[in-house]
C-alpha cells in the first residue's frame, strides 16, 4: 500500500506545499527579453527546488541571477533555486530572476503571459504573470 | 572684525566643500565631439545633442532584461518627479554600450514600450569605435559574456557592464556618478535643482 501511494505522488505530486504569489514581469518588445519576478513560499518541512521555467512566450526560458563586481553588473544563468523549508524566496530586480528570451510578441503593461515552473518534489506549477513598470 | 571675516570666510569654505561633496566631478566632455545615431536613424553629434541643458544620461543594451531596465526605469521616474516639480527642460539621454544589436530601430521600440518621451529622451547608437571612444570618456565598461550562436547564426551573449547613471550640467560637464539600476532619485533630483540654482 505505501509502494503505491508513493509511487502515485511521483505520478501525481501536490502542489499544495508550494504557493507561487506576486508574479509580475517586465514590459518589453518582440524579439527582445524580459524579466519574469515572483516569490515560492514552501509551506513544507522539506526544501524544493525550482529546476525549470516554460512558456510559449518566448523562445527562451531560463533561471538567472544578476551579480556584481565591483561597479560591473552582469547575469549568469544558474541551474537551480532551492527553497528551504518553511521559508521563502523572491525572485526580484536586481538579484535571482526568470529570463525569457526572444519574445515572440511585444509585452505591453496589464498584458498576462502563462508559465508553467518546474519543481523536483512539487512538480508543475502553472502561473500567470502581468506585465507591469515598477513604481 | 577681523573675528568676524574668519567666521565668514570659514562659512564660505564650509559651504564650497560641501557643494564639492554632491557634486564631485568636473570633467569636459565638450572637448572632443563624437557622431553618433539616435533612435529615428538621424545622425547627430555628441555633445550637441544636450548642449545648454542639464543632461541625465545612463548607459544600456536592449537585451538586457534586468539591470539597464532598472535604470532606464529609474531615468523614466527621475523625469516624472522633476514634472511634478515643474522642471520640464532637463534632457534624457541613453547610450547603448551593444552598437552590434541596438540599431536605431530596435532602440525606438525599446523606448515605445516603455512610454519614454521623445521630445525630451535621444537613445543613441553608432559605430562600435565611437562608442567605445564615447564610453572610455565615461570611464564605463562593457564586456562581452556567455557568447554563442543560435541555430540561425546569430550571435548570443550578455554583457557586463558599469552600472550608471551620470549627471551633466548645462555647460556639457560631467558632474556626478550614480549607480544606474539602485540611484537614489530624490538624490538626483536634488543635485540637478543644485545645478539649476
Amino acid at each position: 500500500m505505501n509502494i503505491l501511494l508513493a509511487i502515485l505522488f511521483v505520478l501525481f505530486p501536490s502542489d499544495d506545499n508550494i504557493k507561487i504569489k506576486d508574479a509580475w514581469m517586465r514590459p518589453s518588445s518582440e524579439k527582445m527579453a524580459t524579466a519574469l519576478y515572483f516569490v515560492i513560499e514552501n509551506k513544507s518541512e522539506t526544501a524544493d527546488t525550482l529546476f525549470q521555467v516554460d512558456s510559449d512566450l518566448a523562445e527562451r526560458v531560463e533561471i538567472h541571477e544578476t551579480y556584481s563586481e565591483g561597479e560591473m553588473m552582469g547575469m549568469r544563468k544558474v541551474d537551480i533555486i532551492v527553497i528551504e523549508g518553511q521559508s521563502s524566496f523572491e525572485l526580484k530586480p536586481g538579484a535571482h530572476h526568470i529570463m525569457v528570451m526572444k519574445l515572440k510578441k511585444n509585452i505591453n503593461d496589464g498584458d498576462k503571459g502563462e508559465f508553467v515552473l518546474h519543481f523536483k518534489r512539487a512538480g508543475e506549477i502553472k502561473i500567470t504573470a502581468t506585465a507591469k513598470k515598477p513604481k | 572684525m577681523t573675528k568676524l571675516i574668519l567666521i565668514a570666510l570659514f562659512i564660505f569654505v564650509l559651504i564650497s566643500l560641501s557643494c564639492k561633496e554632491e557634486l564631485p566631478l568636473n570633467k569636459d566632455l565638450t572637448k572632443k565631439s563624437y557622431n553618433l545615431i539616435n533612435q529615428e536613424g538621424e545622425d547627430v553629434i555628441f555633445p550637441d545633442i544636450i548642449k545648454g541643458q542639464i543632461t541625465v544620461m545612463g548607459f544600456i543594451y536592449t537585451h538586457c532584461p534586468d539591470i539597464c531596465p532598472m535604470t532606464t526605469h529609474n531615468m523614466y521616474l527621475t523625469q516624472k518627479k522633476l514634472k511634478e516639480d515643474e522642471i520640464d527642460d532637463v534632457k534624457f539621454v541613453a547610450l547603448s554600450f551593444d552598437p552590434d544589436r541596438d540599431s536605431p530601430e530596435v532602440l525606438k521600440k525599446f523606448a515605445e514600450i516603455r512610454e519614454l518621451d521623445f521630445n525630451s529622451w535621444t537613445l543613441l547608437t553608432g559605430e562600435r569605435t565611437t562608442v567605445h571612444e564615447l564610453l572610455k570618456r565615461f570611464d564605463v565598461k562593457a564586456i562581452k559574456t556567455d557568447e554563442s550562436v543560435d541555430e540561425e547564426g546569430n550571435s548570443e551573449y550578455s554583457m557586463m557592464h558599469t552600472d550608471r547613471i551620470s549627471l551633466i550640467d548645462e555647460n556639457g560637464r560631467l558632474r556626478k556618478n550614480y549607480k544606474g539600476s539602485t540611484i537614489n532619485i530624490e538624490e538626483l533630483v536634488k543635485d540637478i535643482k543644485a545645478l539649476k540654482d
